[in-house]
């Protein structure tokens, strides 16, 4: 369980948005080492860079400068397909907006990776239902996204970070729609999945769910101003 | 292999759920793929399988061409042709045939019919079989041998009621004796439009014809030997042959064309790939339009495209899922296309007049076969590829993140989007002035068509033809009282109020015409095969009266003009102008034929209109007119002047005929306007698919821009929200939005305006009253299709205005 292997390491990351000639520092200089399996969570206000910093780590963007090495790997030297792949293999999101696909069914929107993956159907079929099981959404699987509550979409987006087992699983404001009932069930959903060996990373500005992290990383203006690490609380 | 069904049946929802988008582009996809299906059966009978047999080609027509006087396909001499059948060794098989209209008479009532004398081989080199007995024996070209017959399956059938006992009975042709020895299978009627063959001899005295051409030769390549090689052979074979007798083959050269190329002349080939191409325009406009939606559908999609890229779909895999889409679309397109095409094949078949039908080559094979079908497939699967392509393209992955956020923000479109879609746009708009123009100068052109005939007041004329067999009428004035009894005959028939005869009824028999050459007395031989060339009328005096031919100058013909009088002639305007230019032709002398010739110097007495013969000829050709009184014809003619419908006067006419000659068969009886219509079919089937096609672009191209502009409106909701909020008038909002599409509309026609012109001159190279300045073409319909342009960028405008501006804020 306890694999210190260093799993994401990453120095000097800078990312600048240019929009109308303007640019914006969302992240300066950001000196990052995650080990593998650990729990990390990212806090800081609004603006700070959170989810612009799990959109690199969870390779849907590209740093401006500095190196991003993934599993000793640099990122940047990866393809467009190898990223795809690693996405698709190695990594699950749980996004801000739910970002369900409005066209595909609750089972086709869970079913979503497997299908990138090349998983047989058979297979797909199993996954899913465990899935959704898992969230308590299995029986809906018949259901477009808006025939649902947000919360129960928040529920369906996170089975469908979990379907296919990622050892990375990104997630931004996992808890931000959901009432603390179900609040608490998402949770212990992440933290199964960490049980098991996942690396998680989440942003939350929720205290309480942030205790549930090994670690805490604090933004301000697109710099990590403060680590605190918690004890006790991972098993 | 389960992730491409996953695909279609994600596609299908999604058409399933834009049902009128769907619509439209399943709708404009069935007009563009319909048109090319149709044309495609068209194309392929004319160009692919024009000819009723196998094989074709690894046959070659051996023809001669005079580049000088436009002529591409002509007939060669007999000593040529047995010439190059003693010295080719690129072929097997070398076989020639001739035209030959039959008389059947004796048994049953006397009859025209089209036969061919052919060489022997000719089947044999064709690879053909009878139905019933033998093709000819080689040793029947001989004179003498040559008494034989093999009937077409339709002869047969219609003469003869299908008699199977019919080998070996003997017939009446030409007052000569034949035998029935085989009859023909049923479709075959090569060369077209054969009833009958009887074998071909060559008498001693033809044996030694160089300059008098009117052989067809045909032969088949030995195995090993490509067209080209033979072509490079004859082409030796003829060298020598030029320079053995120059004046023969001056200005003629070799031609060597496969079968297909021979049997389909280069008029029709040229319209075939002209219509191909127009189709091949409106099925790109269709999918321009097709595109534009795409693009929409994409945009709109944006976010949905994010998530697939985010869990782990590759590009391929997204631009796989769009590209099932638009070929899903376009598949449903094809097979509503198929159905138009069925239909527009029908049209296009049952319009065309059976008298005309047996003329052209394929004609009979024009269906919807196999290969169409394969040809739609290909194209329905690359319309939805051309169409779906640019817009999954453009779909990159470079702004998923920001697209996964919240805001909203990634919804926007960048711009390279928008310079696509105007692009798409304004090459719709190029392509459909082209057709536009196009079908706008091939309508100008049949109606100036149209006009020339109108001077003949062709309804209520009747023409027939006849052909006096040359045994019985051996003598001039045998023939001369016959026309002259006929003519007073059917002069006195009731609802006939003149008659007249002449050798060409203009725009009878497609058109065509011999041409002489003639020589002016008192001139200096003209340059070696330069000799001036002319149509020889032998005419009825009042011919010219009945067919409204006016007189310019001097007298017309006379029934005095006869045998004893100094024999003399009528010239065309156009005569007159460039042989006489300057002087005064009447009085002055020429004689039909070279300035060796042995025929008699003919007085010019009179100057008459230009008559225009067929629709190919850009000009009228000069015209000389003589009087059967004093160079009766065998083959001639009849054309009479009637009260009202011509055709009640059919029955009177051929009892009048049969009074002076019981055995004489009548043929091609029709009314003048018929023979008219007839005569330009071809170019009224490419005027009416051209104006079709080019009203289709013109409704895709307005689609497309409606598509565009109301989609931009759209997407500019918030804009003019905002717009309106700080106080524009719904008039600025609407110039706002029509400015922007007339742009478009006008950078289009300004792309396509020179391409338009290129057709135009094209087009007024081959097409007689077609002019490259036409205001109708130039200035009417771009005004027509800026137009259409305008009310297409105007409703989106107006909805743009109707507009709550609160809600248009509140829109994002
Ligand atoms: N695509 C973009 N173009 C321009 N600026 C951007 C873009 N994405 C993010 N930014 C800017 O980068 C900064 C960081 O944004 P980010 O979304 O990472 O914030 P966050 O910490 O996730 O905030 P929140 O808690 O509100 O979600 C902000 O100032 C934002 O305006
Ligand atoms: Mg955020």
């Amino acid at each position: 369980m306890s694999d210190t292997a260093t799993l994401i390491k990453m120095e000097g990351v800078k990312k600048v948005f240019l929009t109308d000639e303007v640019e914006t520092h969302a992240l300066e200089e950001i000196h990052l080492e995650i080990k593998k399996g650990q729990y990390i969570s990212i806090a800081g206000p609004s603006g700070c860079g959170k989810s612009t910093l799990l959109s690199i780590l969870g390779l849907l963007d590209s740093p401006s400068d500095g190196t991003y090495m993934l599993n000793g790997q640099p990122v940047g030297k990866l393809t467009i397909s190898e990223r795809t792949r690693i996405r698709n293999r190695e990594i699950g999101f749980i996004f801000q907006a739910f970002n369900l696909i409005g066209d595909l069914t609750v089972y086709e929107n869970v079913e979503l990776p497997l299908t990138y993956r090349g998983t047989s159907s058979a297979e797909r079929k199993q996954k899913v239902q465990n899935a959704l099981e898992r969230v308590g959404m299995a029986h809906r699987l018949r259901h477009y996204p808006s025939q649902l509550s947000g919360g129960q979409q928040q529920r369906v987006a996170v089975a469908r970070a979990l379907v296919g087992d990622p050892l990375i699983l990104m997630a931004d404001e996992p808890t931000g729609n959901l009432d603390s009932k179900n609040g608490e069930a998402v949770m212990e959903l992440l933290r199964d999945l960490h049980r098991n060996g996942a690396t998680v990373c989440m942003v939350t500005h929720d205290q309480r769910y942030a205790n549930f992290a090994e670690r805490t990383i604090h933004l301000f203006d697109g710099r990590i101003v403060e680590e605190t690490k918690e004890a006790g609380v991972s098993v | 292999m389960g992730t491409i069904g996953q695909d279609i049946r994600y596609g299908v929802r999604m058409l399933v759920k834009h049902r009128l988008t769907t619509l439209v582009c399943v709708a404009a996809l069935a007009l563009g793929i319909g048109v090319n299906a149709a044309m495609f059966s068209v194309a392929e009978a004319f160009l692919l399988h024009p000819v009723p047999f196998e094989n074709s080609d690894r046959i070659v027509a051996l023809v001669d061409s005079r580049p000088s006087q436009g002529i591409d396909t002509n007939s060669v001499s007999p000593v040529t042709y047995l010439e190059w059948k003693a010295q080719a060794h690129s072929f097997d098989k070398m076989g020639a045939y001739v035209w030959d209209t039959i008389n059947l008479t004796g048994d049953r009532e006397a009859e025209k019919a089209q036969a061919f004398a052919i060489s022997p081989n000719f089947f044999d080199l064709l690879g053909v079989h009878p139905l019933m007995g033998r093709t000819f024996l080689p040793e029947e070209d001989q004179v003498g041998k040559d008494q034989v017959i093999v009937l077409s399956y339709g002869l047969w059938e219609r003469r003869y009621a299908s008699d199977p006992l019919i080998l070996g009975k003997k017939i009446k042709v030409d007052g000569k004796t034949l035998e029935i020895v085989g009859v023909m299978r049923k479709g075959f009627d090569y060369p077209k439009p054969a009833e009958a063959w009887v074998p071909l001899s060559f008498n001693a005295k033809q044996r030694t014809i160089r300059d008098s051409r009117y052989l067809w030769v045909l032969a088949h390549l030995k195995p090993q030997v490509s067209v080209q090689q033979a072509t490079a052979e004859m082409r030796t074979i003829a060298v020598q042959q030029a320079e053995a007798y120059p004046d023969a083959y001056k200005g003629w050269t070799l031609r060597v064309l496969t079968i297909p190329n021979f049997a389909t002349d280069s008029l029709t080939r040229q319209f075939t790939f002209l219509l191909l191409g127009a189709v091949g325009f409106v099925l790109l406009i269709a999918c321009a339009d097709v595109a534009n939606v795409q693009f929409a559908r994409v945009t709109g999609r944006h976010k949905e495209l994010a998530v697939r890229t985010a869990m782990g779909a590759s590009r391929s895999r997204i631009i796989r899922q769009l590209l099932t889409e638009s070929v899903l679309l376009s598949l449903a397109g094809a097979v509503l296309g198929l159905l138009l095409a069925m239909w527009w094949v029908y049209l296009i078949v049952s319009h065309m007049p059976p008298e005309v039908a047996k003329f052209i080559a394929g004609w009979n094979t024009i269906r919807l076969d196999a290969n169409a079908f394969l040809f739609t497939l290909a194209i329905a699967i690359s319309s939805g590829i051309v169409s779906g392509i640019a817009p999954s393209w453009l779909h990159s992955e470079t702004n998923i993140s920001e697209t996964l956020k919240e805001s909203g923000r990634g919804a926007s479109t960048g711009p390279s989007r928008h310079r696509l879609r105007s692009v798409l746009v304004i090459a719709e708009i190029a392509l459909a002035l082209i057709l536009l123009v196009g079908a706008g100068l091939l309508v100008k052109g049949f109606r100036a068509l149209i006009v020339v005939h109108e001077n003949f007041r062709p309804a209520t004329v009747l023409t027939l033809n006849l052909d006096l067999p040359e045994m019985q009428y051996k003598e001039k004035p045998g023939r001369t009282a016959f026309y002259a009894q006929v003519l007073q005959r059917l002069a006195a028939l009731p609802h006939v109020q003149s008659a007249g005869l002449a050798t060409y009824v203009p725009y009878a028999g497609g058109g065509g015409t011999g041409v002489s050459p003639f020589t002016i007395e008192g001139r200096a031989p003209e340059e070696r095969g330069e000799t001036p060339s002319t149509i020889v009328e032998t005419i009825s005096p009042d011919y010219f009266r009945l067919m409204n031919i006016g007189l310019r100058g001097g007298r017309e013909l006379s029934d005095s003009d006869g045998d004893a009088t100094p024999p003399v002639a009528v010239i065309s305007q156009n005569v007159a102008k460039r042989y006489f230019s300057g002087g005064n032709p009447l009085g002055k002398k020429l004689k039909i034929g070279k300035a060796d010739a042995d025929s008699p110097w003919l007085t010019i007495v009179g100057i008459v209109d230009d008559v225009h013969y067929t629709w190919v000829d850009k000009q009228e050709y000069p015209t000389i007119y003589r009087s059967y009184r004093q160079a009766p014809p065998f083959y001639t003619s009849l054309v009479l002047r009637t009260n009202g419908d011509p055709l009640t006067s059919v029955s009177a006419v051929r009892s009048a005929v049969g009074e002076v000659d019981p055995d004489l068969p009548l043929f091609d009886v029709l009314p003048f306007d018929r023979v008219i219509t007839n005569s330009i079919v071809g170019i009224a089937y490419v005027a009416a698919m051209m104006t079709i096609l080019g009203l289709i672009a013109l409704v895709l191209a307005s689609v497309g821009i409606y598509g565009v502009m109301s989609y931009s409106v759209g997407e500019r909701t918030h804009e003019i929200g905002v717009r309106m909020a700080m106080g524009a008038t719904s008039n600025d909002v609407q110039r706002l939005i029509l400015r922007n599409g007339l742009f478009l509309t006008i950078v289009g026609m300004a792309i396509g305006l020179p391409m338009a012109l290129g057709i135009a001159y094209a087009l007024s190279s081959i097409l007689f009253g077609v002019r490259v300045a036409d205001p109708f073409a130039f200035v009417a319909l771009p005004l027509l299709l800026a137009a259409v342009a305008t009310v297409a960028c105007y409703l989106p405008a107006r909805r743009a205005v109707r507009m709550d501006p609160l809600t248009a804020l509140r829109y994002e």
